[in-house]
């Protein structure tokens, strides 16, 4: 009887790390909401408007652009998981694609996402921070198609750092990395308008921007019109380029594992 | 407590030899680190780029306090970060129970068996950050100054020490705090802005609950007497030591229980 005690108290156990983690993140999101609440409030406290945007459109902007990027991403550490392990192997010996079993696996996992993080995070900053919703229908759905299609971009970039556990050992600083890159040059943090011209001109030619700040523009209004539609148009070359390097680079990388596996 | 200096020595020569080892791996973890701290100064730097001032406080003073939590949180980093690992590197495995059997204190034992590299990343960063911060300060530097900014990183970075050991301790009675550690840990971004930006009740919470106010706003508050903080500063180092004899005390009452449950 003991015995059976005790596994089920493991199994206990197990689950309420799983469900610690998951209040963790909603805690730490509610933080993050502060934090950037009491910043931009401070930052307008002497002005109504910077570069033509005023308080509500940048919180709307921010907030929007925060939810966004906890999407962007997620097969990359499974993959580098996998590759550390050895389990790749045994995977690329499964009768499916292993690039499409990644996929499908982040699917779920950011459907969950989207249920368990989002939703409440969306309620708690519509309740308490006066946010602007989109103007039209129309802006609403050239959001939702321009989200996806970042995502997906957001998806293949990190598939491509997974990649990488191959060469490097260092898959935590590998990460990091991206992330600061992602941070930095995907305006998560504040609308590339903003950057000095130089910084803007730079951003231009990187797939970052696509991941966040198309979309989260669109939605908040400071994309509009035909210009929303260019900015879906960049989105689609970046999605057909990453997911060629994808295929291109992951061929040169099985071979890889075939010459380690003799 | 020479053989402990002793034993870390040992401990230290020996994660050294590894890091040289995988030498790409080392600066990797540098660079990621220092990237990280850059994207957030950044950001601070677009916004100011188009503003004045922020609640009175000018880009140089808000990097100054950025500076300090940097600095003071690279000792943590550095020297502390194995903490982080208490749940799933030692107690799931059972190693911990391993170094419950040797002669050696088993706080230090965790801690010593590892040097973390990305930490001097973050070291390197929050030097640079001060040392542009402070020179556009108007502020007189003198050898007080100096040991009274010295005094105040450490402190700063043994607050950061007694938190999360705090709440890796839970790791004894769940298996692994992880979570809870790392939810936290992420309130100290709350310490990169002043904290007189933050309604009253966040502040009195970081200031009496979780002191992170104590890791850079307080610190860098004695330095610019603008804040009316001046005097309430000087307790950053008391601060500092009762953190840690409580997280050490809580540490001490974790262990016990966990060695009496005999898994």
């Amino acid at each position: 009887m003991r015995k059976y005690w005790q596994i089920a108290k493991g199994r206990m156990q197990e689950n309420t790390a799983y469900s610690a983690w998951y209040w963790a993140g909603t805690v730490s999101a509610v933080m993050r909401l502060l934090i950037i609440y009491f910043f931009w409030q401070a930052v307008y406290a002497n002005q109504t408007t910077i570069q033509n945007i005023n308080l509500e459109t940048m919180l709307t902007y921010i907030v929007i652009a925060m939810l966004l990027q906890g999407f962007v991403g997620g097969v990359g550490n499974e993959l580098a998981e996998n590759i550390k392990d050895g389990q790749v192997a045994i995977e690329l010996m499964r009768p499916y694609d292993m690039i499409f079993k990644l996929f499908a696996v982040d699917i779920g996992a950011k459907i969950m996402y989207l249920i368990q993080g989002t939703i409440p995070m969306v309620l708690i900053a519509y309740f308490f921070m006066d946010l602007s919703f989109p103007k039209s229908p129309e802006t609403v759905l050239l959001f939702v198609v321009s989200a996806l299609v970042g995502i997906w971009i957001g998806t293949f970039f990190d598939f491509l750092v997974g990649v990488l556990a191959f060469w490097t050992v260092n898959v935590w600083g590998v990460r990091v990395l991206k992330e600061s890159l992602i941070t930095f040059f995907s305006g998560a943090l504040v609308p590339i308008t903003l950057f000095p011209d130089w910084l803007r001109t730079i951003t231009e030619f990187l797939p970052f921007q696509a991941m966040i700040y198309l979309p989260v523009s669109i939605y908040s209004g400071l994309i509009s019109g035909t210009e929303a539609y260019m900015a879906l148009g960049v989105q689609l070359f970046w999605l057909v380029s990453l997911y060629v390097l994808v295929r291109v680079i992951w061929s040169q990388a099985i071979k890889q594992i075939t010459i380690f596996g003799g | 407590m020479r053989r402990y200096t002793r034993l870390y020595w040992e401990f230290a020569k020996s994660h050294m030899k590894v890091m040289m080892e995988y030498r790409i791996d080392f600066l990797i973890g540098v660079a990621s680190v220092m990237l990280e701290q850059f994207a957030s100064i950044f950001f601070v730097k677009v916004v100011f780029d188009h503003i004045e001032q922020i609640n009175g406080w000018s880009f140089y003073e808000i990097l100054f306090i950025y500076g300090i939590a940097a600095t003071g949180r690279s000792i943590h980093q550095i020297f502390f970060d194995n903490l982080w690992t208490l749940g799933w590197q030692y107690i799931r495995p059972g190693k911990l129970d391993r170094l419950l059997i040797r002669p050696v204190n088993p706080l230090f034992h965790v801690v010593a068996d590892r040097l973390h590299q990305d930490g001097f990343g973050q070291l390197i960063i929050g030097l640079i950050i001060l040392g542009t911060a402070i020179p556009q300060l108007d502020l007189v530097w003198g050898a007080a100054e100096i040991a009274m900014l010295i005094i105040m990183i450490i402190s700063s970075g043994l607050i950061f020490v007694a938190i999360n050991l705090f709440f890796a301790t839970f790791s004894f009675w769940m298996i692994d705090s992880l979570p809870i550690v790392w939810a936290v840990f992420n309130l100290s971004d709350f310490a990169r802005y002043p904290l007189t930006i933050y309604h009253k009740g966040i502040r009195m919470f970081l200031t009496w609950i979780i002191p992170y106010g104590f890791t850079a706003f307080f610190p860098a508050a004695y330095f610019i007497d603008k804040s009316g903080y001046k005097e309430f500063a000087l307790w950053t180092p008391v601060a500092a030591i009762v953190c840690c004899v409580l997280a050490y005390a809580f540490w001490n009452r974790g262990l016990k229980a966990f060695a009496s449950t005999g898994s």
